[in-house]
C-alpha cells in the first residue's frame, strides 16, 4: 500500500536534513508504531506523507497504491485516501463544523467521481458516528475545534477519520494531552474503523497508547532513520530501558 | 423634478452655510482625513451639473418589495409605516418640517472633521427623501438608488427621522451609474432603533461619496451595516453623536475588493456625550490585485461620558502582496471611568488553517473561500437580525466563489 524508499528531506527554511534515508513498507491491514525520541524526526514524517508545505524533498520515492505520493496535492492525497489525525488539531473561528465536515467529505467524493451525499444523508451518518464517540451535539454546532478541550479535539479527529473512511491513517501522536478515558474511547474508535483493507501509522513518544491500538511492527526512529523494527514487545522494552540503546545506532549510521 | 424655487428657511440657511464654508478644510493631499485616499473621487465630483443632466437623473425611490444587489434579487419586503416625501419639495415648502432638522447635523459634524463634500451637498442638493417612521415596522425598507449614466453627477440629500420606541430596518442598495455624493441626516428619538444596512455592489462604476450623521436621543440604538463588492471608490463618512444615557450603537463594515486598483475608504467618528453608552466598530477587508482599504475610526470621549464602553477592530486580510490596508484607529478620552478599545491587524491567509482543511479533501479554492468567510463574519453577527444575515451571507458566499476564479 505505501512504499517509502530512502527519503531524504530538509527544512525549507533552514536547510537541515531531518529525515536522513528512509525506508519503510506498509501493507493493507497492517498497524505500524513508530518511537523515537524529541527531534528524531516522526512528525517531519507524518507531515511530509500528508503534504503539509515548507519541506524539501532531497531524495527518495514515496509510493501509495501504484502512484507518487510527492506529486500529489494535499487535497488530492486526501481523496487518494491519505489521512493525517494532527498532534494539534487547528482550530478555525468561523467555519462551522458541520459545514467542513460536509464540505471536506463532498469534495472528496467529488474528486473520486462518486456523487456528492444530500444533508439528510449528511445527517444521519456524522450525528451516528458523534454517537460513538461521545461528542456532543452542541460541539457539533460550533466552529472547527474552537473552545474545545484537548480531548475533544482528539476525538473530533477521529470522527473526520470515520467520517472520510480513508485507507491510510497517520496517527500522530494522538495519545498527547489525552486522560486515560479519553485515550481508551479514542483507541475503540481506531479500533471499531480497522479493517483488512486499511492500514495506520501510529507515531508516538510513549508504550501507553500502544496497549489499546496494538501494532504489528514497532519502529524506532532515531535521527532521521529507522534504527530498529520489531513487534510489540519492542514498544515495552523502549518503555523499560527508555531510548539510550537505540541512541548509539543511531549515530553508528552516520 | 426640478425646483426653481426655495423656501425663505432654505434661502437664509444656504446664505448662512455658505459664509461659514470658507473656514472648512478645503479636500487636499496634506489633509490628515484624505491623505492616501483616492482624490479621483473628488475631482469628478466638482465638475458643473447641466441641465441635461438633471433631466436625465432618475434619483432616489423607495422600492417595495425586494432587495436587490447589482441585479441579484433577495426576497424581503416592506410595508407602509413610514411617511417619505421629496427633500426638494420640503426645502421648497415654508412650513416643511424638515427646516427644524435639515443641515443641523451637517454644520455639527463640521466641528472636529472637515467635510467640504457634506458642505457641498449641503448648498447644491438635487434629489433625495424625507422619511419619517412612526411605527415599528419588521420587515426592511428598501431604498434603490437608480443613477443613470448621463447623469455626471448626483447630489443626494436624505432625512430620516425615527420616532419615539420606533424600530426599523433601512437597507439601502442599488447601481451607482454617476458620480455619488450623498448626505443622509438621521435623528433618532428616546428608545428609537434603527438598523441600516448600506450595500454597495460591483455596478457602482463610478465613485461614491456618502455621509450620514446620526444625533441619538437617550436609550437609542444605531446599527450601521456596510458592504463594499468590489467598488470602484468609495468612501463613506459617519458621524454619531451619543446625547443621552444608555445608547447603543455598532458600526460594521465590510469590503471585499479584488479588482485593479479598487478603493474603499470608510471614516467613523463617535461622539460619546453621555454616560452608560455602547459603541462598536467592527471593520473587515479582504483584499487582492493591488487594491486599498482604508479605516479611520475614532472614539471620542467627553468628560460628563462616564462608563463609556467603546470598542474597535480593523482587521484586513492581505491576499497580494501590493494590496495595502491603511486604518488609523484614534481615542479621545477626557471621562476617567471607560472601557475603551483598538485594534488592528493585516495578514495573509494563516496557512495552518488551509493545510487542515486541504488535508481533509477539501479543494484548494474551496479552502480559501471558507477561510475568507470565517473571517468577515465576525462584521456580519453584527448584524442583529437572522432572516437579513442569512440571506446576505449566503450573497456574499456566492459572491465569494467567484473571487478566486477570476
Amino acid at each position: 500500500m505505501l512504499n517509502i524508499d530512502d527519503l531524504k528531506v530538509s527544512l525549507e527554511e533552514e536547510e537541515k536534513q531531518i529525515i536522513k534515508g528512509l525506508s519503510l513498507s506498509i501493507k493493507p491491514g497492517e498497524v505500524h508504531a513508530i518511537m523515537g525520541p524529541n527531534g528524531s524526526g516522526k512528525s517531519t514524517l507524518s507531515s511530509v506523507l500528508a503534504g503539509k508545505d515548507g519541506y524539501i524533498i532531497d531524495s527518495g520515492t514515496v509510493n501509495f497504491d501504484g502512484s507518487d505520493l510527492l506529486e500529489a496535492e494535499v487535497e488530492e492525497r486526501a481523496a487518494l485516501g491519505i489521512f493525517m489525525a494532527f498532534q494539534y488539531p487547528i482550530e478555525i473561528p468561523g467555519v462551522g463544523n458541520m459545514n467542513f465536515l460536509r464540505t471536506a467529505l463532498n469534495s472528496q467524493r467529488k474528486t473520486r467521481g462518486q456523487e456528492e451525499l444530500n444533508a439528510a444523508d449528511f445527517l444521519k451518518l456524522v450525528r451516528g458516528i458523534a454517537k460513538d464517540l461521545e461528542i456532543s451535539d452542541e460541539m457539533m454546532k460550533r466552529p472547527v475545534n474552537v473552545g474545545a478541550s484537548g480531548g475533544e479535539k482528539k476525538r473530533n479527529e477521529i470522527l473526520q477519520m470515520c467520517l472520510l473512511e480513508p485507507r491510510f491513517v497517520i496517527l500522530d501522536e494522538t495519545d498527547s494531552g489525552l486522560d486515560v478515558d479519553a485515550m481508551k474511547l479514542v483507541s475503540k474508535g481506531v479500533n471499531n474503523f480497522s479493517s483488512s483493507s486499511r492500514s495506520f501509522l501510529v507515531i508516538t513518544h510513549y508504550q501507553r497508547l500502544l496497549n489499546y491500538i496494538v501494532p504489528d511492527f514497532v519502529h524506532i526512529m532515531v535521527d532521521g532513520r529507522i534504527v530498529k523494527t520489531g513487534d510489540k514487545t519492542l514498544a515495552l522494552h523502549v518503555e523499560e530501558t527508555g531510548y539510550k540503546d537505540f541512541l548509539q545506532l543511531g549515530k553508528g549510521k552516520h | 423634478m426640478i425646483h426653481a424655487n426655495t423656501s425663505s428657511w432654505y434661502d437664509s440657511l444656504s446664505q448662512e452655510l455658505k459664509r461659514s464654508s470658507a473656514s472648512i478644510e478645503k479636500v487636499n493631499r496634506r489633509s490628515e482625513y484624505w491623505r492616501k485616499s483616492n482624490l479621483d473621487i473628488v475631482s469628478d465630483l466638482v465638475q458643473e451639473i447641466s441641465e441635461t443632466d438633471l433631466i436625465n437623473l432618475k434619483g432616489t425611490y423607495i422600492h417595495e418589495p425586494e432587495l436587490t444587489i447589482d441585479g441579484d434579487i433577495m426576497e424581503l419586503a416592506s410595508d407602509k409605516s413610514y411617511k417619505i416625501s421629496s427633500i426638494m419639495d420640503e426645502i421648497a415648502d415654508e412650513d416643511s418640517f424638515t427646516k427644524n432638522y435639515f443641515g443641523k447635523l451637517e454644520e455639527k459634524s463640521q466641528k472636529l472633521v472637515p467635510r467640504p463634500l457634506a458642505r457641498d451637498n449641503s448648498l447644491n442638493p438635487k434629489v433625495g427623501y424625507a422619511l419619517s417612521l412612526s411605527e415599528s415596522s419588521k420587515k426592511p425598507l428598501v431604498i434603490h438608488n437608480k443613477t443613470n449614466k448621463s447623469a455626471r453627477n448626483c447630489f443626494q440629500r436624505n432625512l430620516i427621522i425615527v420616532k419615539k420606541g420606533v424600530e426599523a430596518t433601512i437597507i439601502e442598495t442599488g447601481n451607482n451609474l454617476s458620480v455619488f455624493n450623498s448626505v443622509t441626516e438621521i435623528y433618532l428619538d428616546e428608545n428609537a432603533k434603527l438598523n441600516y444596512l448600506d450595500l454597495t455592489g460591483e455596478n457602482n462604476i463610478f465613485p461614491k461619496i456618502s455621509h450620514k450623521f446620526c444625533d441619538m436621543a437617550e436609550k437609542s440604538t444605531f446599527n450601521h451595516f456596510g458592504l463594499r463588492l468590489n467598488t470602484k471608490s468609495t468612501r463613506n463618512e459617519i458621524e454619531l453623536h451619543l446625547n443621552g444615557p444608555g445608547i447603543n450603537t455598532s458600526i460594521a463594515n465590510v469590503s471585499l475588493i479584488n479588482k485593479k486598483h479598487h478603493f474603499s475608504d470608510e471614516n467613523v467618528l463617535i461622539n460619546h456625550n453621555a454616560y452608560e453608552c455602547k459603541s462598536r466598530q467592527v471593520f473587515k477587508s479582504v483584499l487582492e490585485n493591488d487594491c486599498t482599504s482604508i479605516v479611520r475610526g475614532k472614539i471620542y470621549v467627553a468628560p460628563e461620558a462616564q462608563k463609556t464602553d467603546g470598542y474597535q477592530s480593523s482587521r484586513s486580510l492581505l491576499l497580494n502582496e501590493n494590496s495595502k490596508f491603511l486604518c488609523k484607529p484614534e481615542l479621545e478620552i477626557y471621562a476617567d471611568d471607560v472601557i475603551c478599545s483598538h485594534g488592528s491587524t493585516s495578514s495573509s491567509l494563516d496557512r495552518e488553517s488551509l493545510f487542515y482543511l486541504l488535508s481533509r479533501g477539501v479543494h484548494r479554492n474551496k479552502a480559501k473561500e471558507m477561510l475568507i468567510t470565517a473571517f468577515i463574519s465576525e462584521a456580519l453577527d453584527e448584524i442583529e437580525d437572522e432572516s437579513i444575515k442569512s440571506e446576505l451571507s449566503n450573497y456574499i458566499d456566492v459572491w465569494t466563489s467567484s473571487f478566486f476564479h477570476e
